[in-house]
């Protein structure tokens, strides 16, 4: 299963295509009134200083529709997601969160997308977590596990199937 | 308060194990009795790149668990707190949309009613556990070491919604370790990210803020630095030798979880609060502290 058969196996193509416009809709309205280009966001960003991430581009980008520019660029996959362009916006406007937006957007389009999210998908949809319980090396090189350090069993999703189809469910549906 | 229900999401219970010791070691004998709940899962925070409905189903379902159970929540980690209080908020505003997540919970036997309170280790300890409280407990004080803080970007931020401390000027981090009788001067890089959102697909970059970070701290000549979230950590502690050689600086900087450091000043051994697992040299703390 892959993540575009999650986000858009339950509906015709046509229908998915409806959706990602609609998003598209709402996420140029959103921002059409507030963003001034200050630059505050980009002035702060941590990915900034070392990517090509600049916020406050990907604002004016997004609100002058230049959407499919924005999925294909890798730049929207270099926020480190610190919030700080959030925190000091002042028209109370989140560059972070249309940032998100635009990924959930490219994921719902079916663009190529780094192996490591879908990896940690298709984890949560096998297990509940991104990860099973791995054996770690102290610092004098031995391997110990969860039960050697004499941690309880990790608990977990006992009917997987049954979380798997629930979170397909929601994942085709937009909770917001 | 004498329990609470644990929440330890996905990095805690599958690799930072060090972390889950200590807490599993030093809370009880702050008088807090730790419960595991069944069935937990992810939060759904790392899938919020993917999908946020799926973030916003997780932080829900597990809510909902330990609501049935009628527990508060600790959190220890930053992203999965953030989550689980930005779900919290959103479903408060939007009542047509906690019901529509409450029609998915049902499938599952759940309900959401947003009845219970979260906590991270940082409000936890400083706000309900109190600082008189630890105080008094403290037998063997960590005199004599200047440690840096590292809060974490999601323990303070966004301010929009409830967060565990100030997001520009955060100092909880800062009493809690002047409570078990360390320094903790302030340093300019304080509030700078990780870069752990980035390892997966732009490891250079991500190693380079982790190596700047431990730089700057270096170079102020602290005795070493303290965190309270896993994915810091990791970056920090394990990651310490790759982030040198990233931004080709000798790095030798102790990087161990505050409540590693609460535990030593509990007069815990240092074995039962993981200290073996740390990778970086947190020798050197105890042994500055015995000279």
């Amino acid at each position: 299963m892959s993540i575009v058969d999650l986000t858009s196996m339950a509906e015709p193509e046509g229908n998915q295509q409806a959706k990602v416009d609609e998003i598209i809709k709402g996420l140029r309205e959103d921002l059409s009134h507030d963003c001034y280009q200050c630059g505050k966001c980009t002035s702060g960003c941590e990915a900034f200083i070392l990517t090509e991430l600049e916020p406050h581009k990907v604002m004016a980008l997004s609100k002058s529709g230049f959407i499919d520019e924005l999925l294909n660029s890798s730049e929207i996959w270099t926020c480190v997601t610190c919030l700080k362009c959030k925190e000091r916006c002042p028209q109370d406007l989140a560059p972070v969160d249309v940032i998100f937006a635009l990924k959930n957007i490219a994921v719902v389009s079916g663009k190529q997308i780094d192996s490591g999210y879908s990896n940690m998908l298709q984890a949560v949809l096998g297990t509940g977590f991104i990860q099973s319980p791995k054996e770690v090396v102290d610092r004098e090189n031995n391997a110990v596990t969860r039960d050697a350090l004499g941690l309880p069993p990790m608990k977990g999703p006992a009917e997987i199937p049954k979380l798997q189809q629930v979170l397909m469910k929601a994942a085709t549906e937009t909770l917001r | 308060m004498d329990k609470i229900g644990l929440y330890l999401g996905c990095l805690i219970p599958t690799e930072q194990y060090a972390y889950e010791l200590a807490i599993r070691e030093v809370l009880p004998e702050l008088g807090l009795e730790l419960v595991d709940i069944e069935e937990p899962a992810c939060c759904g925070a790392p899938l919020r790149h993917i999908n946020l409905s799926l973030t916003m189903y997780l932080s829900a379902r597990n809510m909902a668990l330990f609501e049935k159970e009628g527990l508060d929540i600790l959190a220890p980690c930053p992203y999965c707190h953030q989550a689980l209080s930005e779900v919290k908020d959103v479903m408060k505003k939007n009542p047509a949309l906690k019901k529509k997540v409450n029609s998915y919970l049902k499938e599952e036997g759940l309900e959401y009613k947003g009845t219970i309170e979260h906590y991270h280790l940082l409000d936890l300890l400083h706000d309900q556990i109190g600082i008189d409280k630890i105080k008094k407990h403290v037998k063997k004080p960590l005199e004599g070491l200047n440690i840096a803080a590292h809060y974490g970007c999601h323990l303070i931020r966004p301010n929009d919604i409830p967060r565990p401390d100030d997001s520009e000027n955060p100092q909880k981090l800062e009493t809690l370790l002047k409570a078990i009788g360390a320094e903790s001067d302030y340093y300019n890089e304080k509030l700078n990210c990780c870069g752990a959102h980035i390892l997966l697909n732009e490891s250079e970059s991500a190693l380079t803020k982790t190596g700047q970070k431990l730089e700057a701290v270096q170079n102020h000549g602290f005795d070493g630095m303290t965190t309270m979230c896993p994915w810091g950590q990791r970056m920090f502690d394990a990651k310490q030798d790759s982030a040198g050689q990233t931004v080709g600086a000798s790095l030798s900087v102790p990087v161990i979880y505050y409540i590693q450091l609460l535990g030593l000043a509990l007069g815990k051994e240092p074995e039962a609060l993981g200290l073996h697992l740390n990778k970086s040299p947190v020798g050197k703390l105890s042994s500055k502290e015995e000279v």
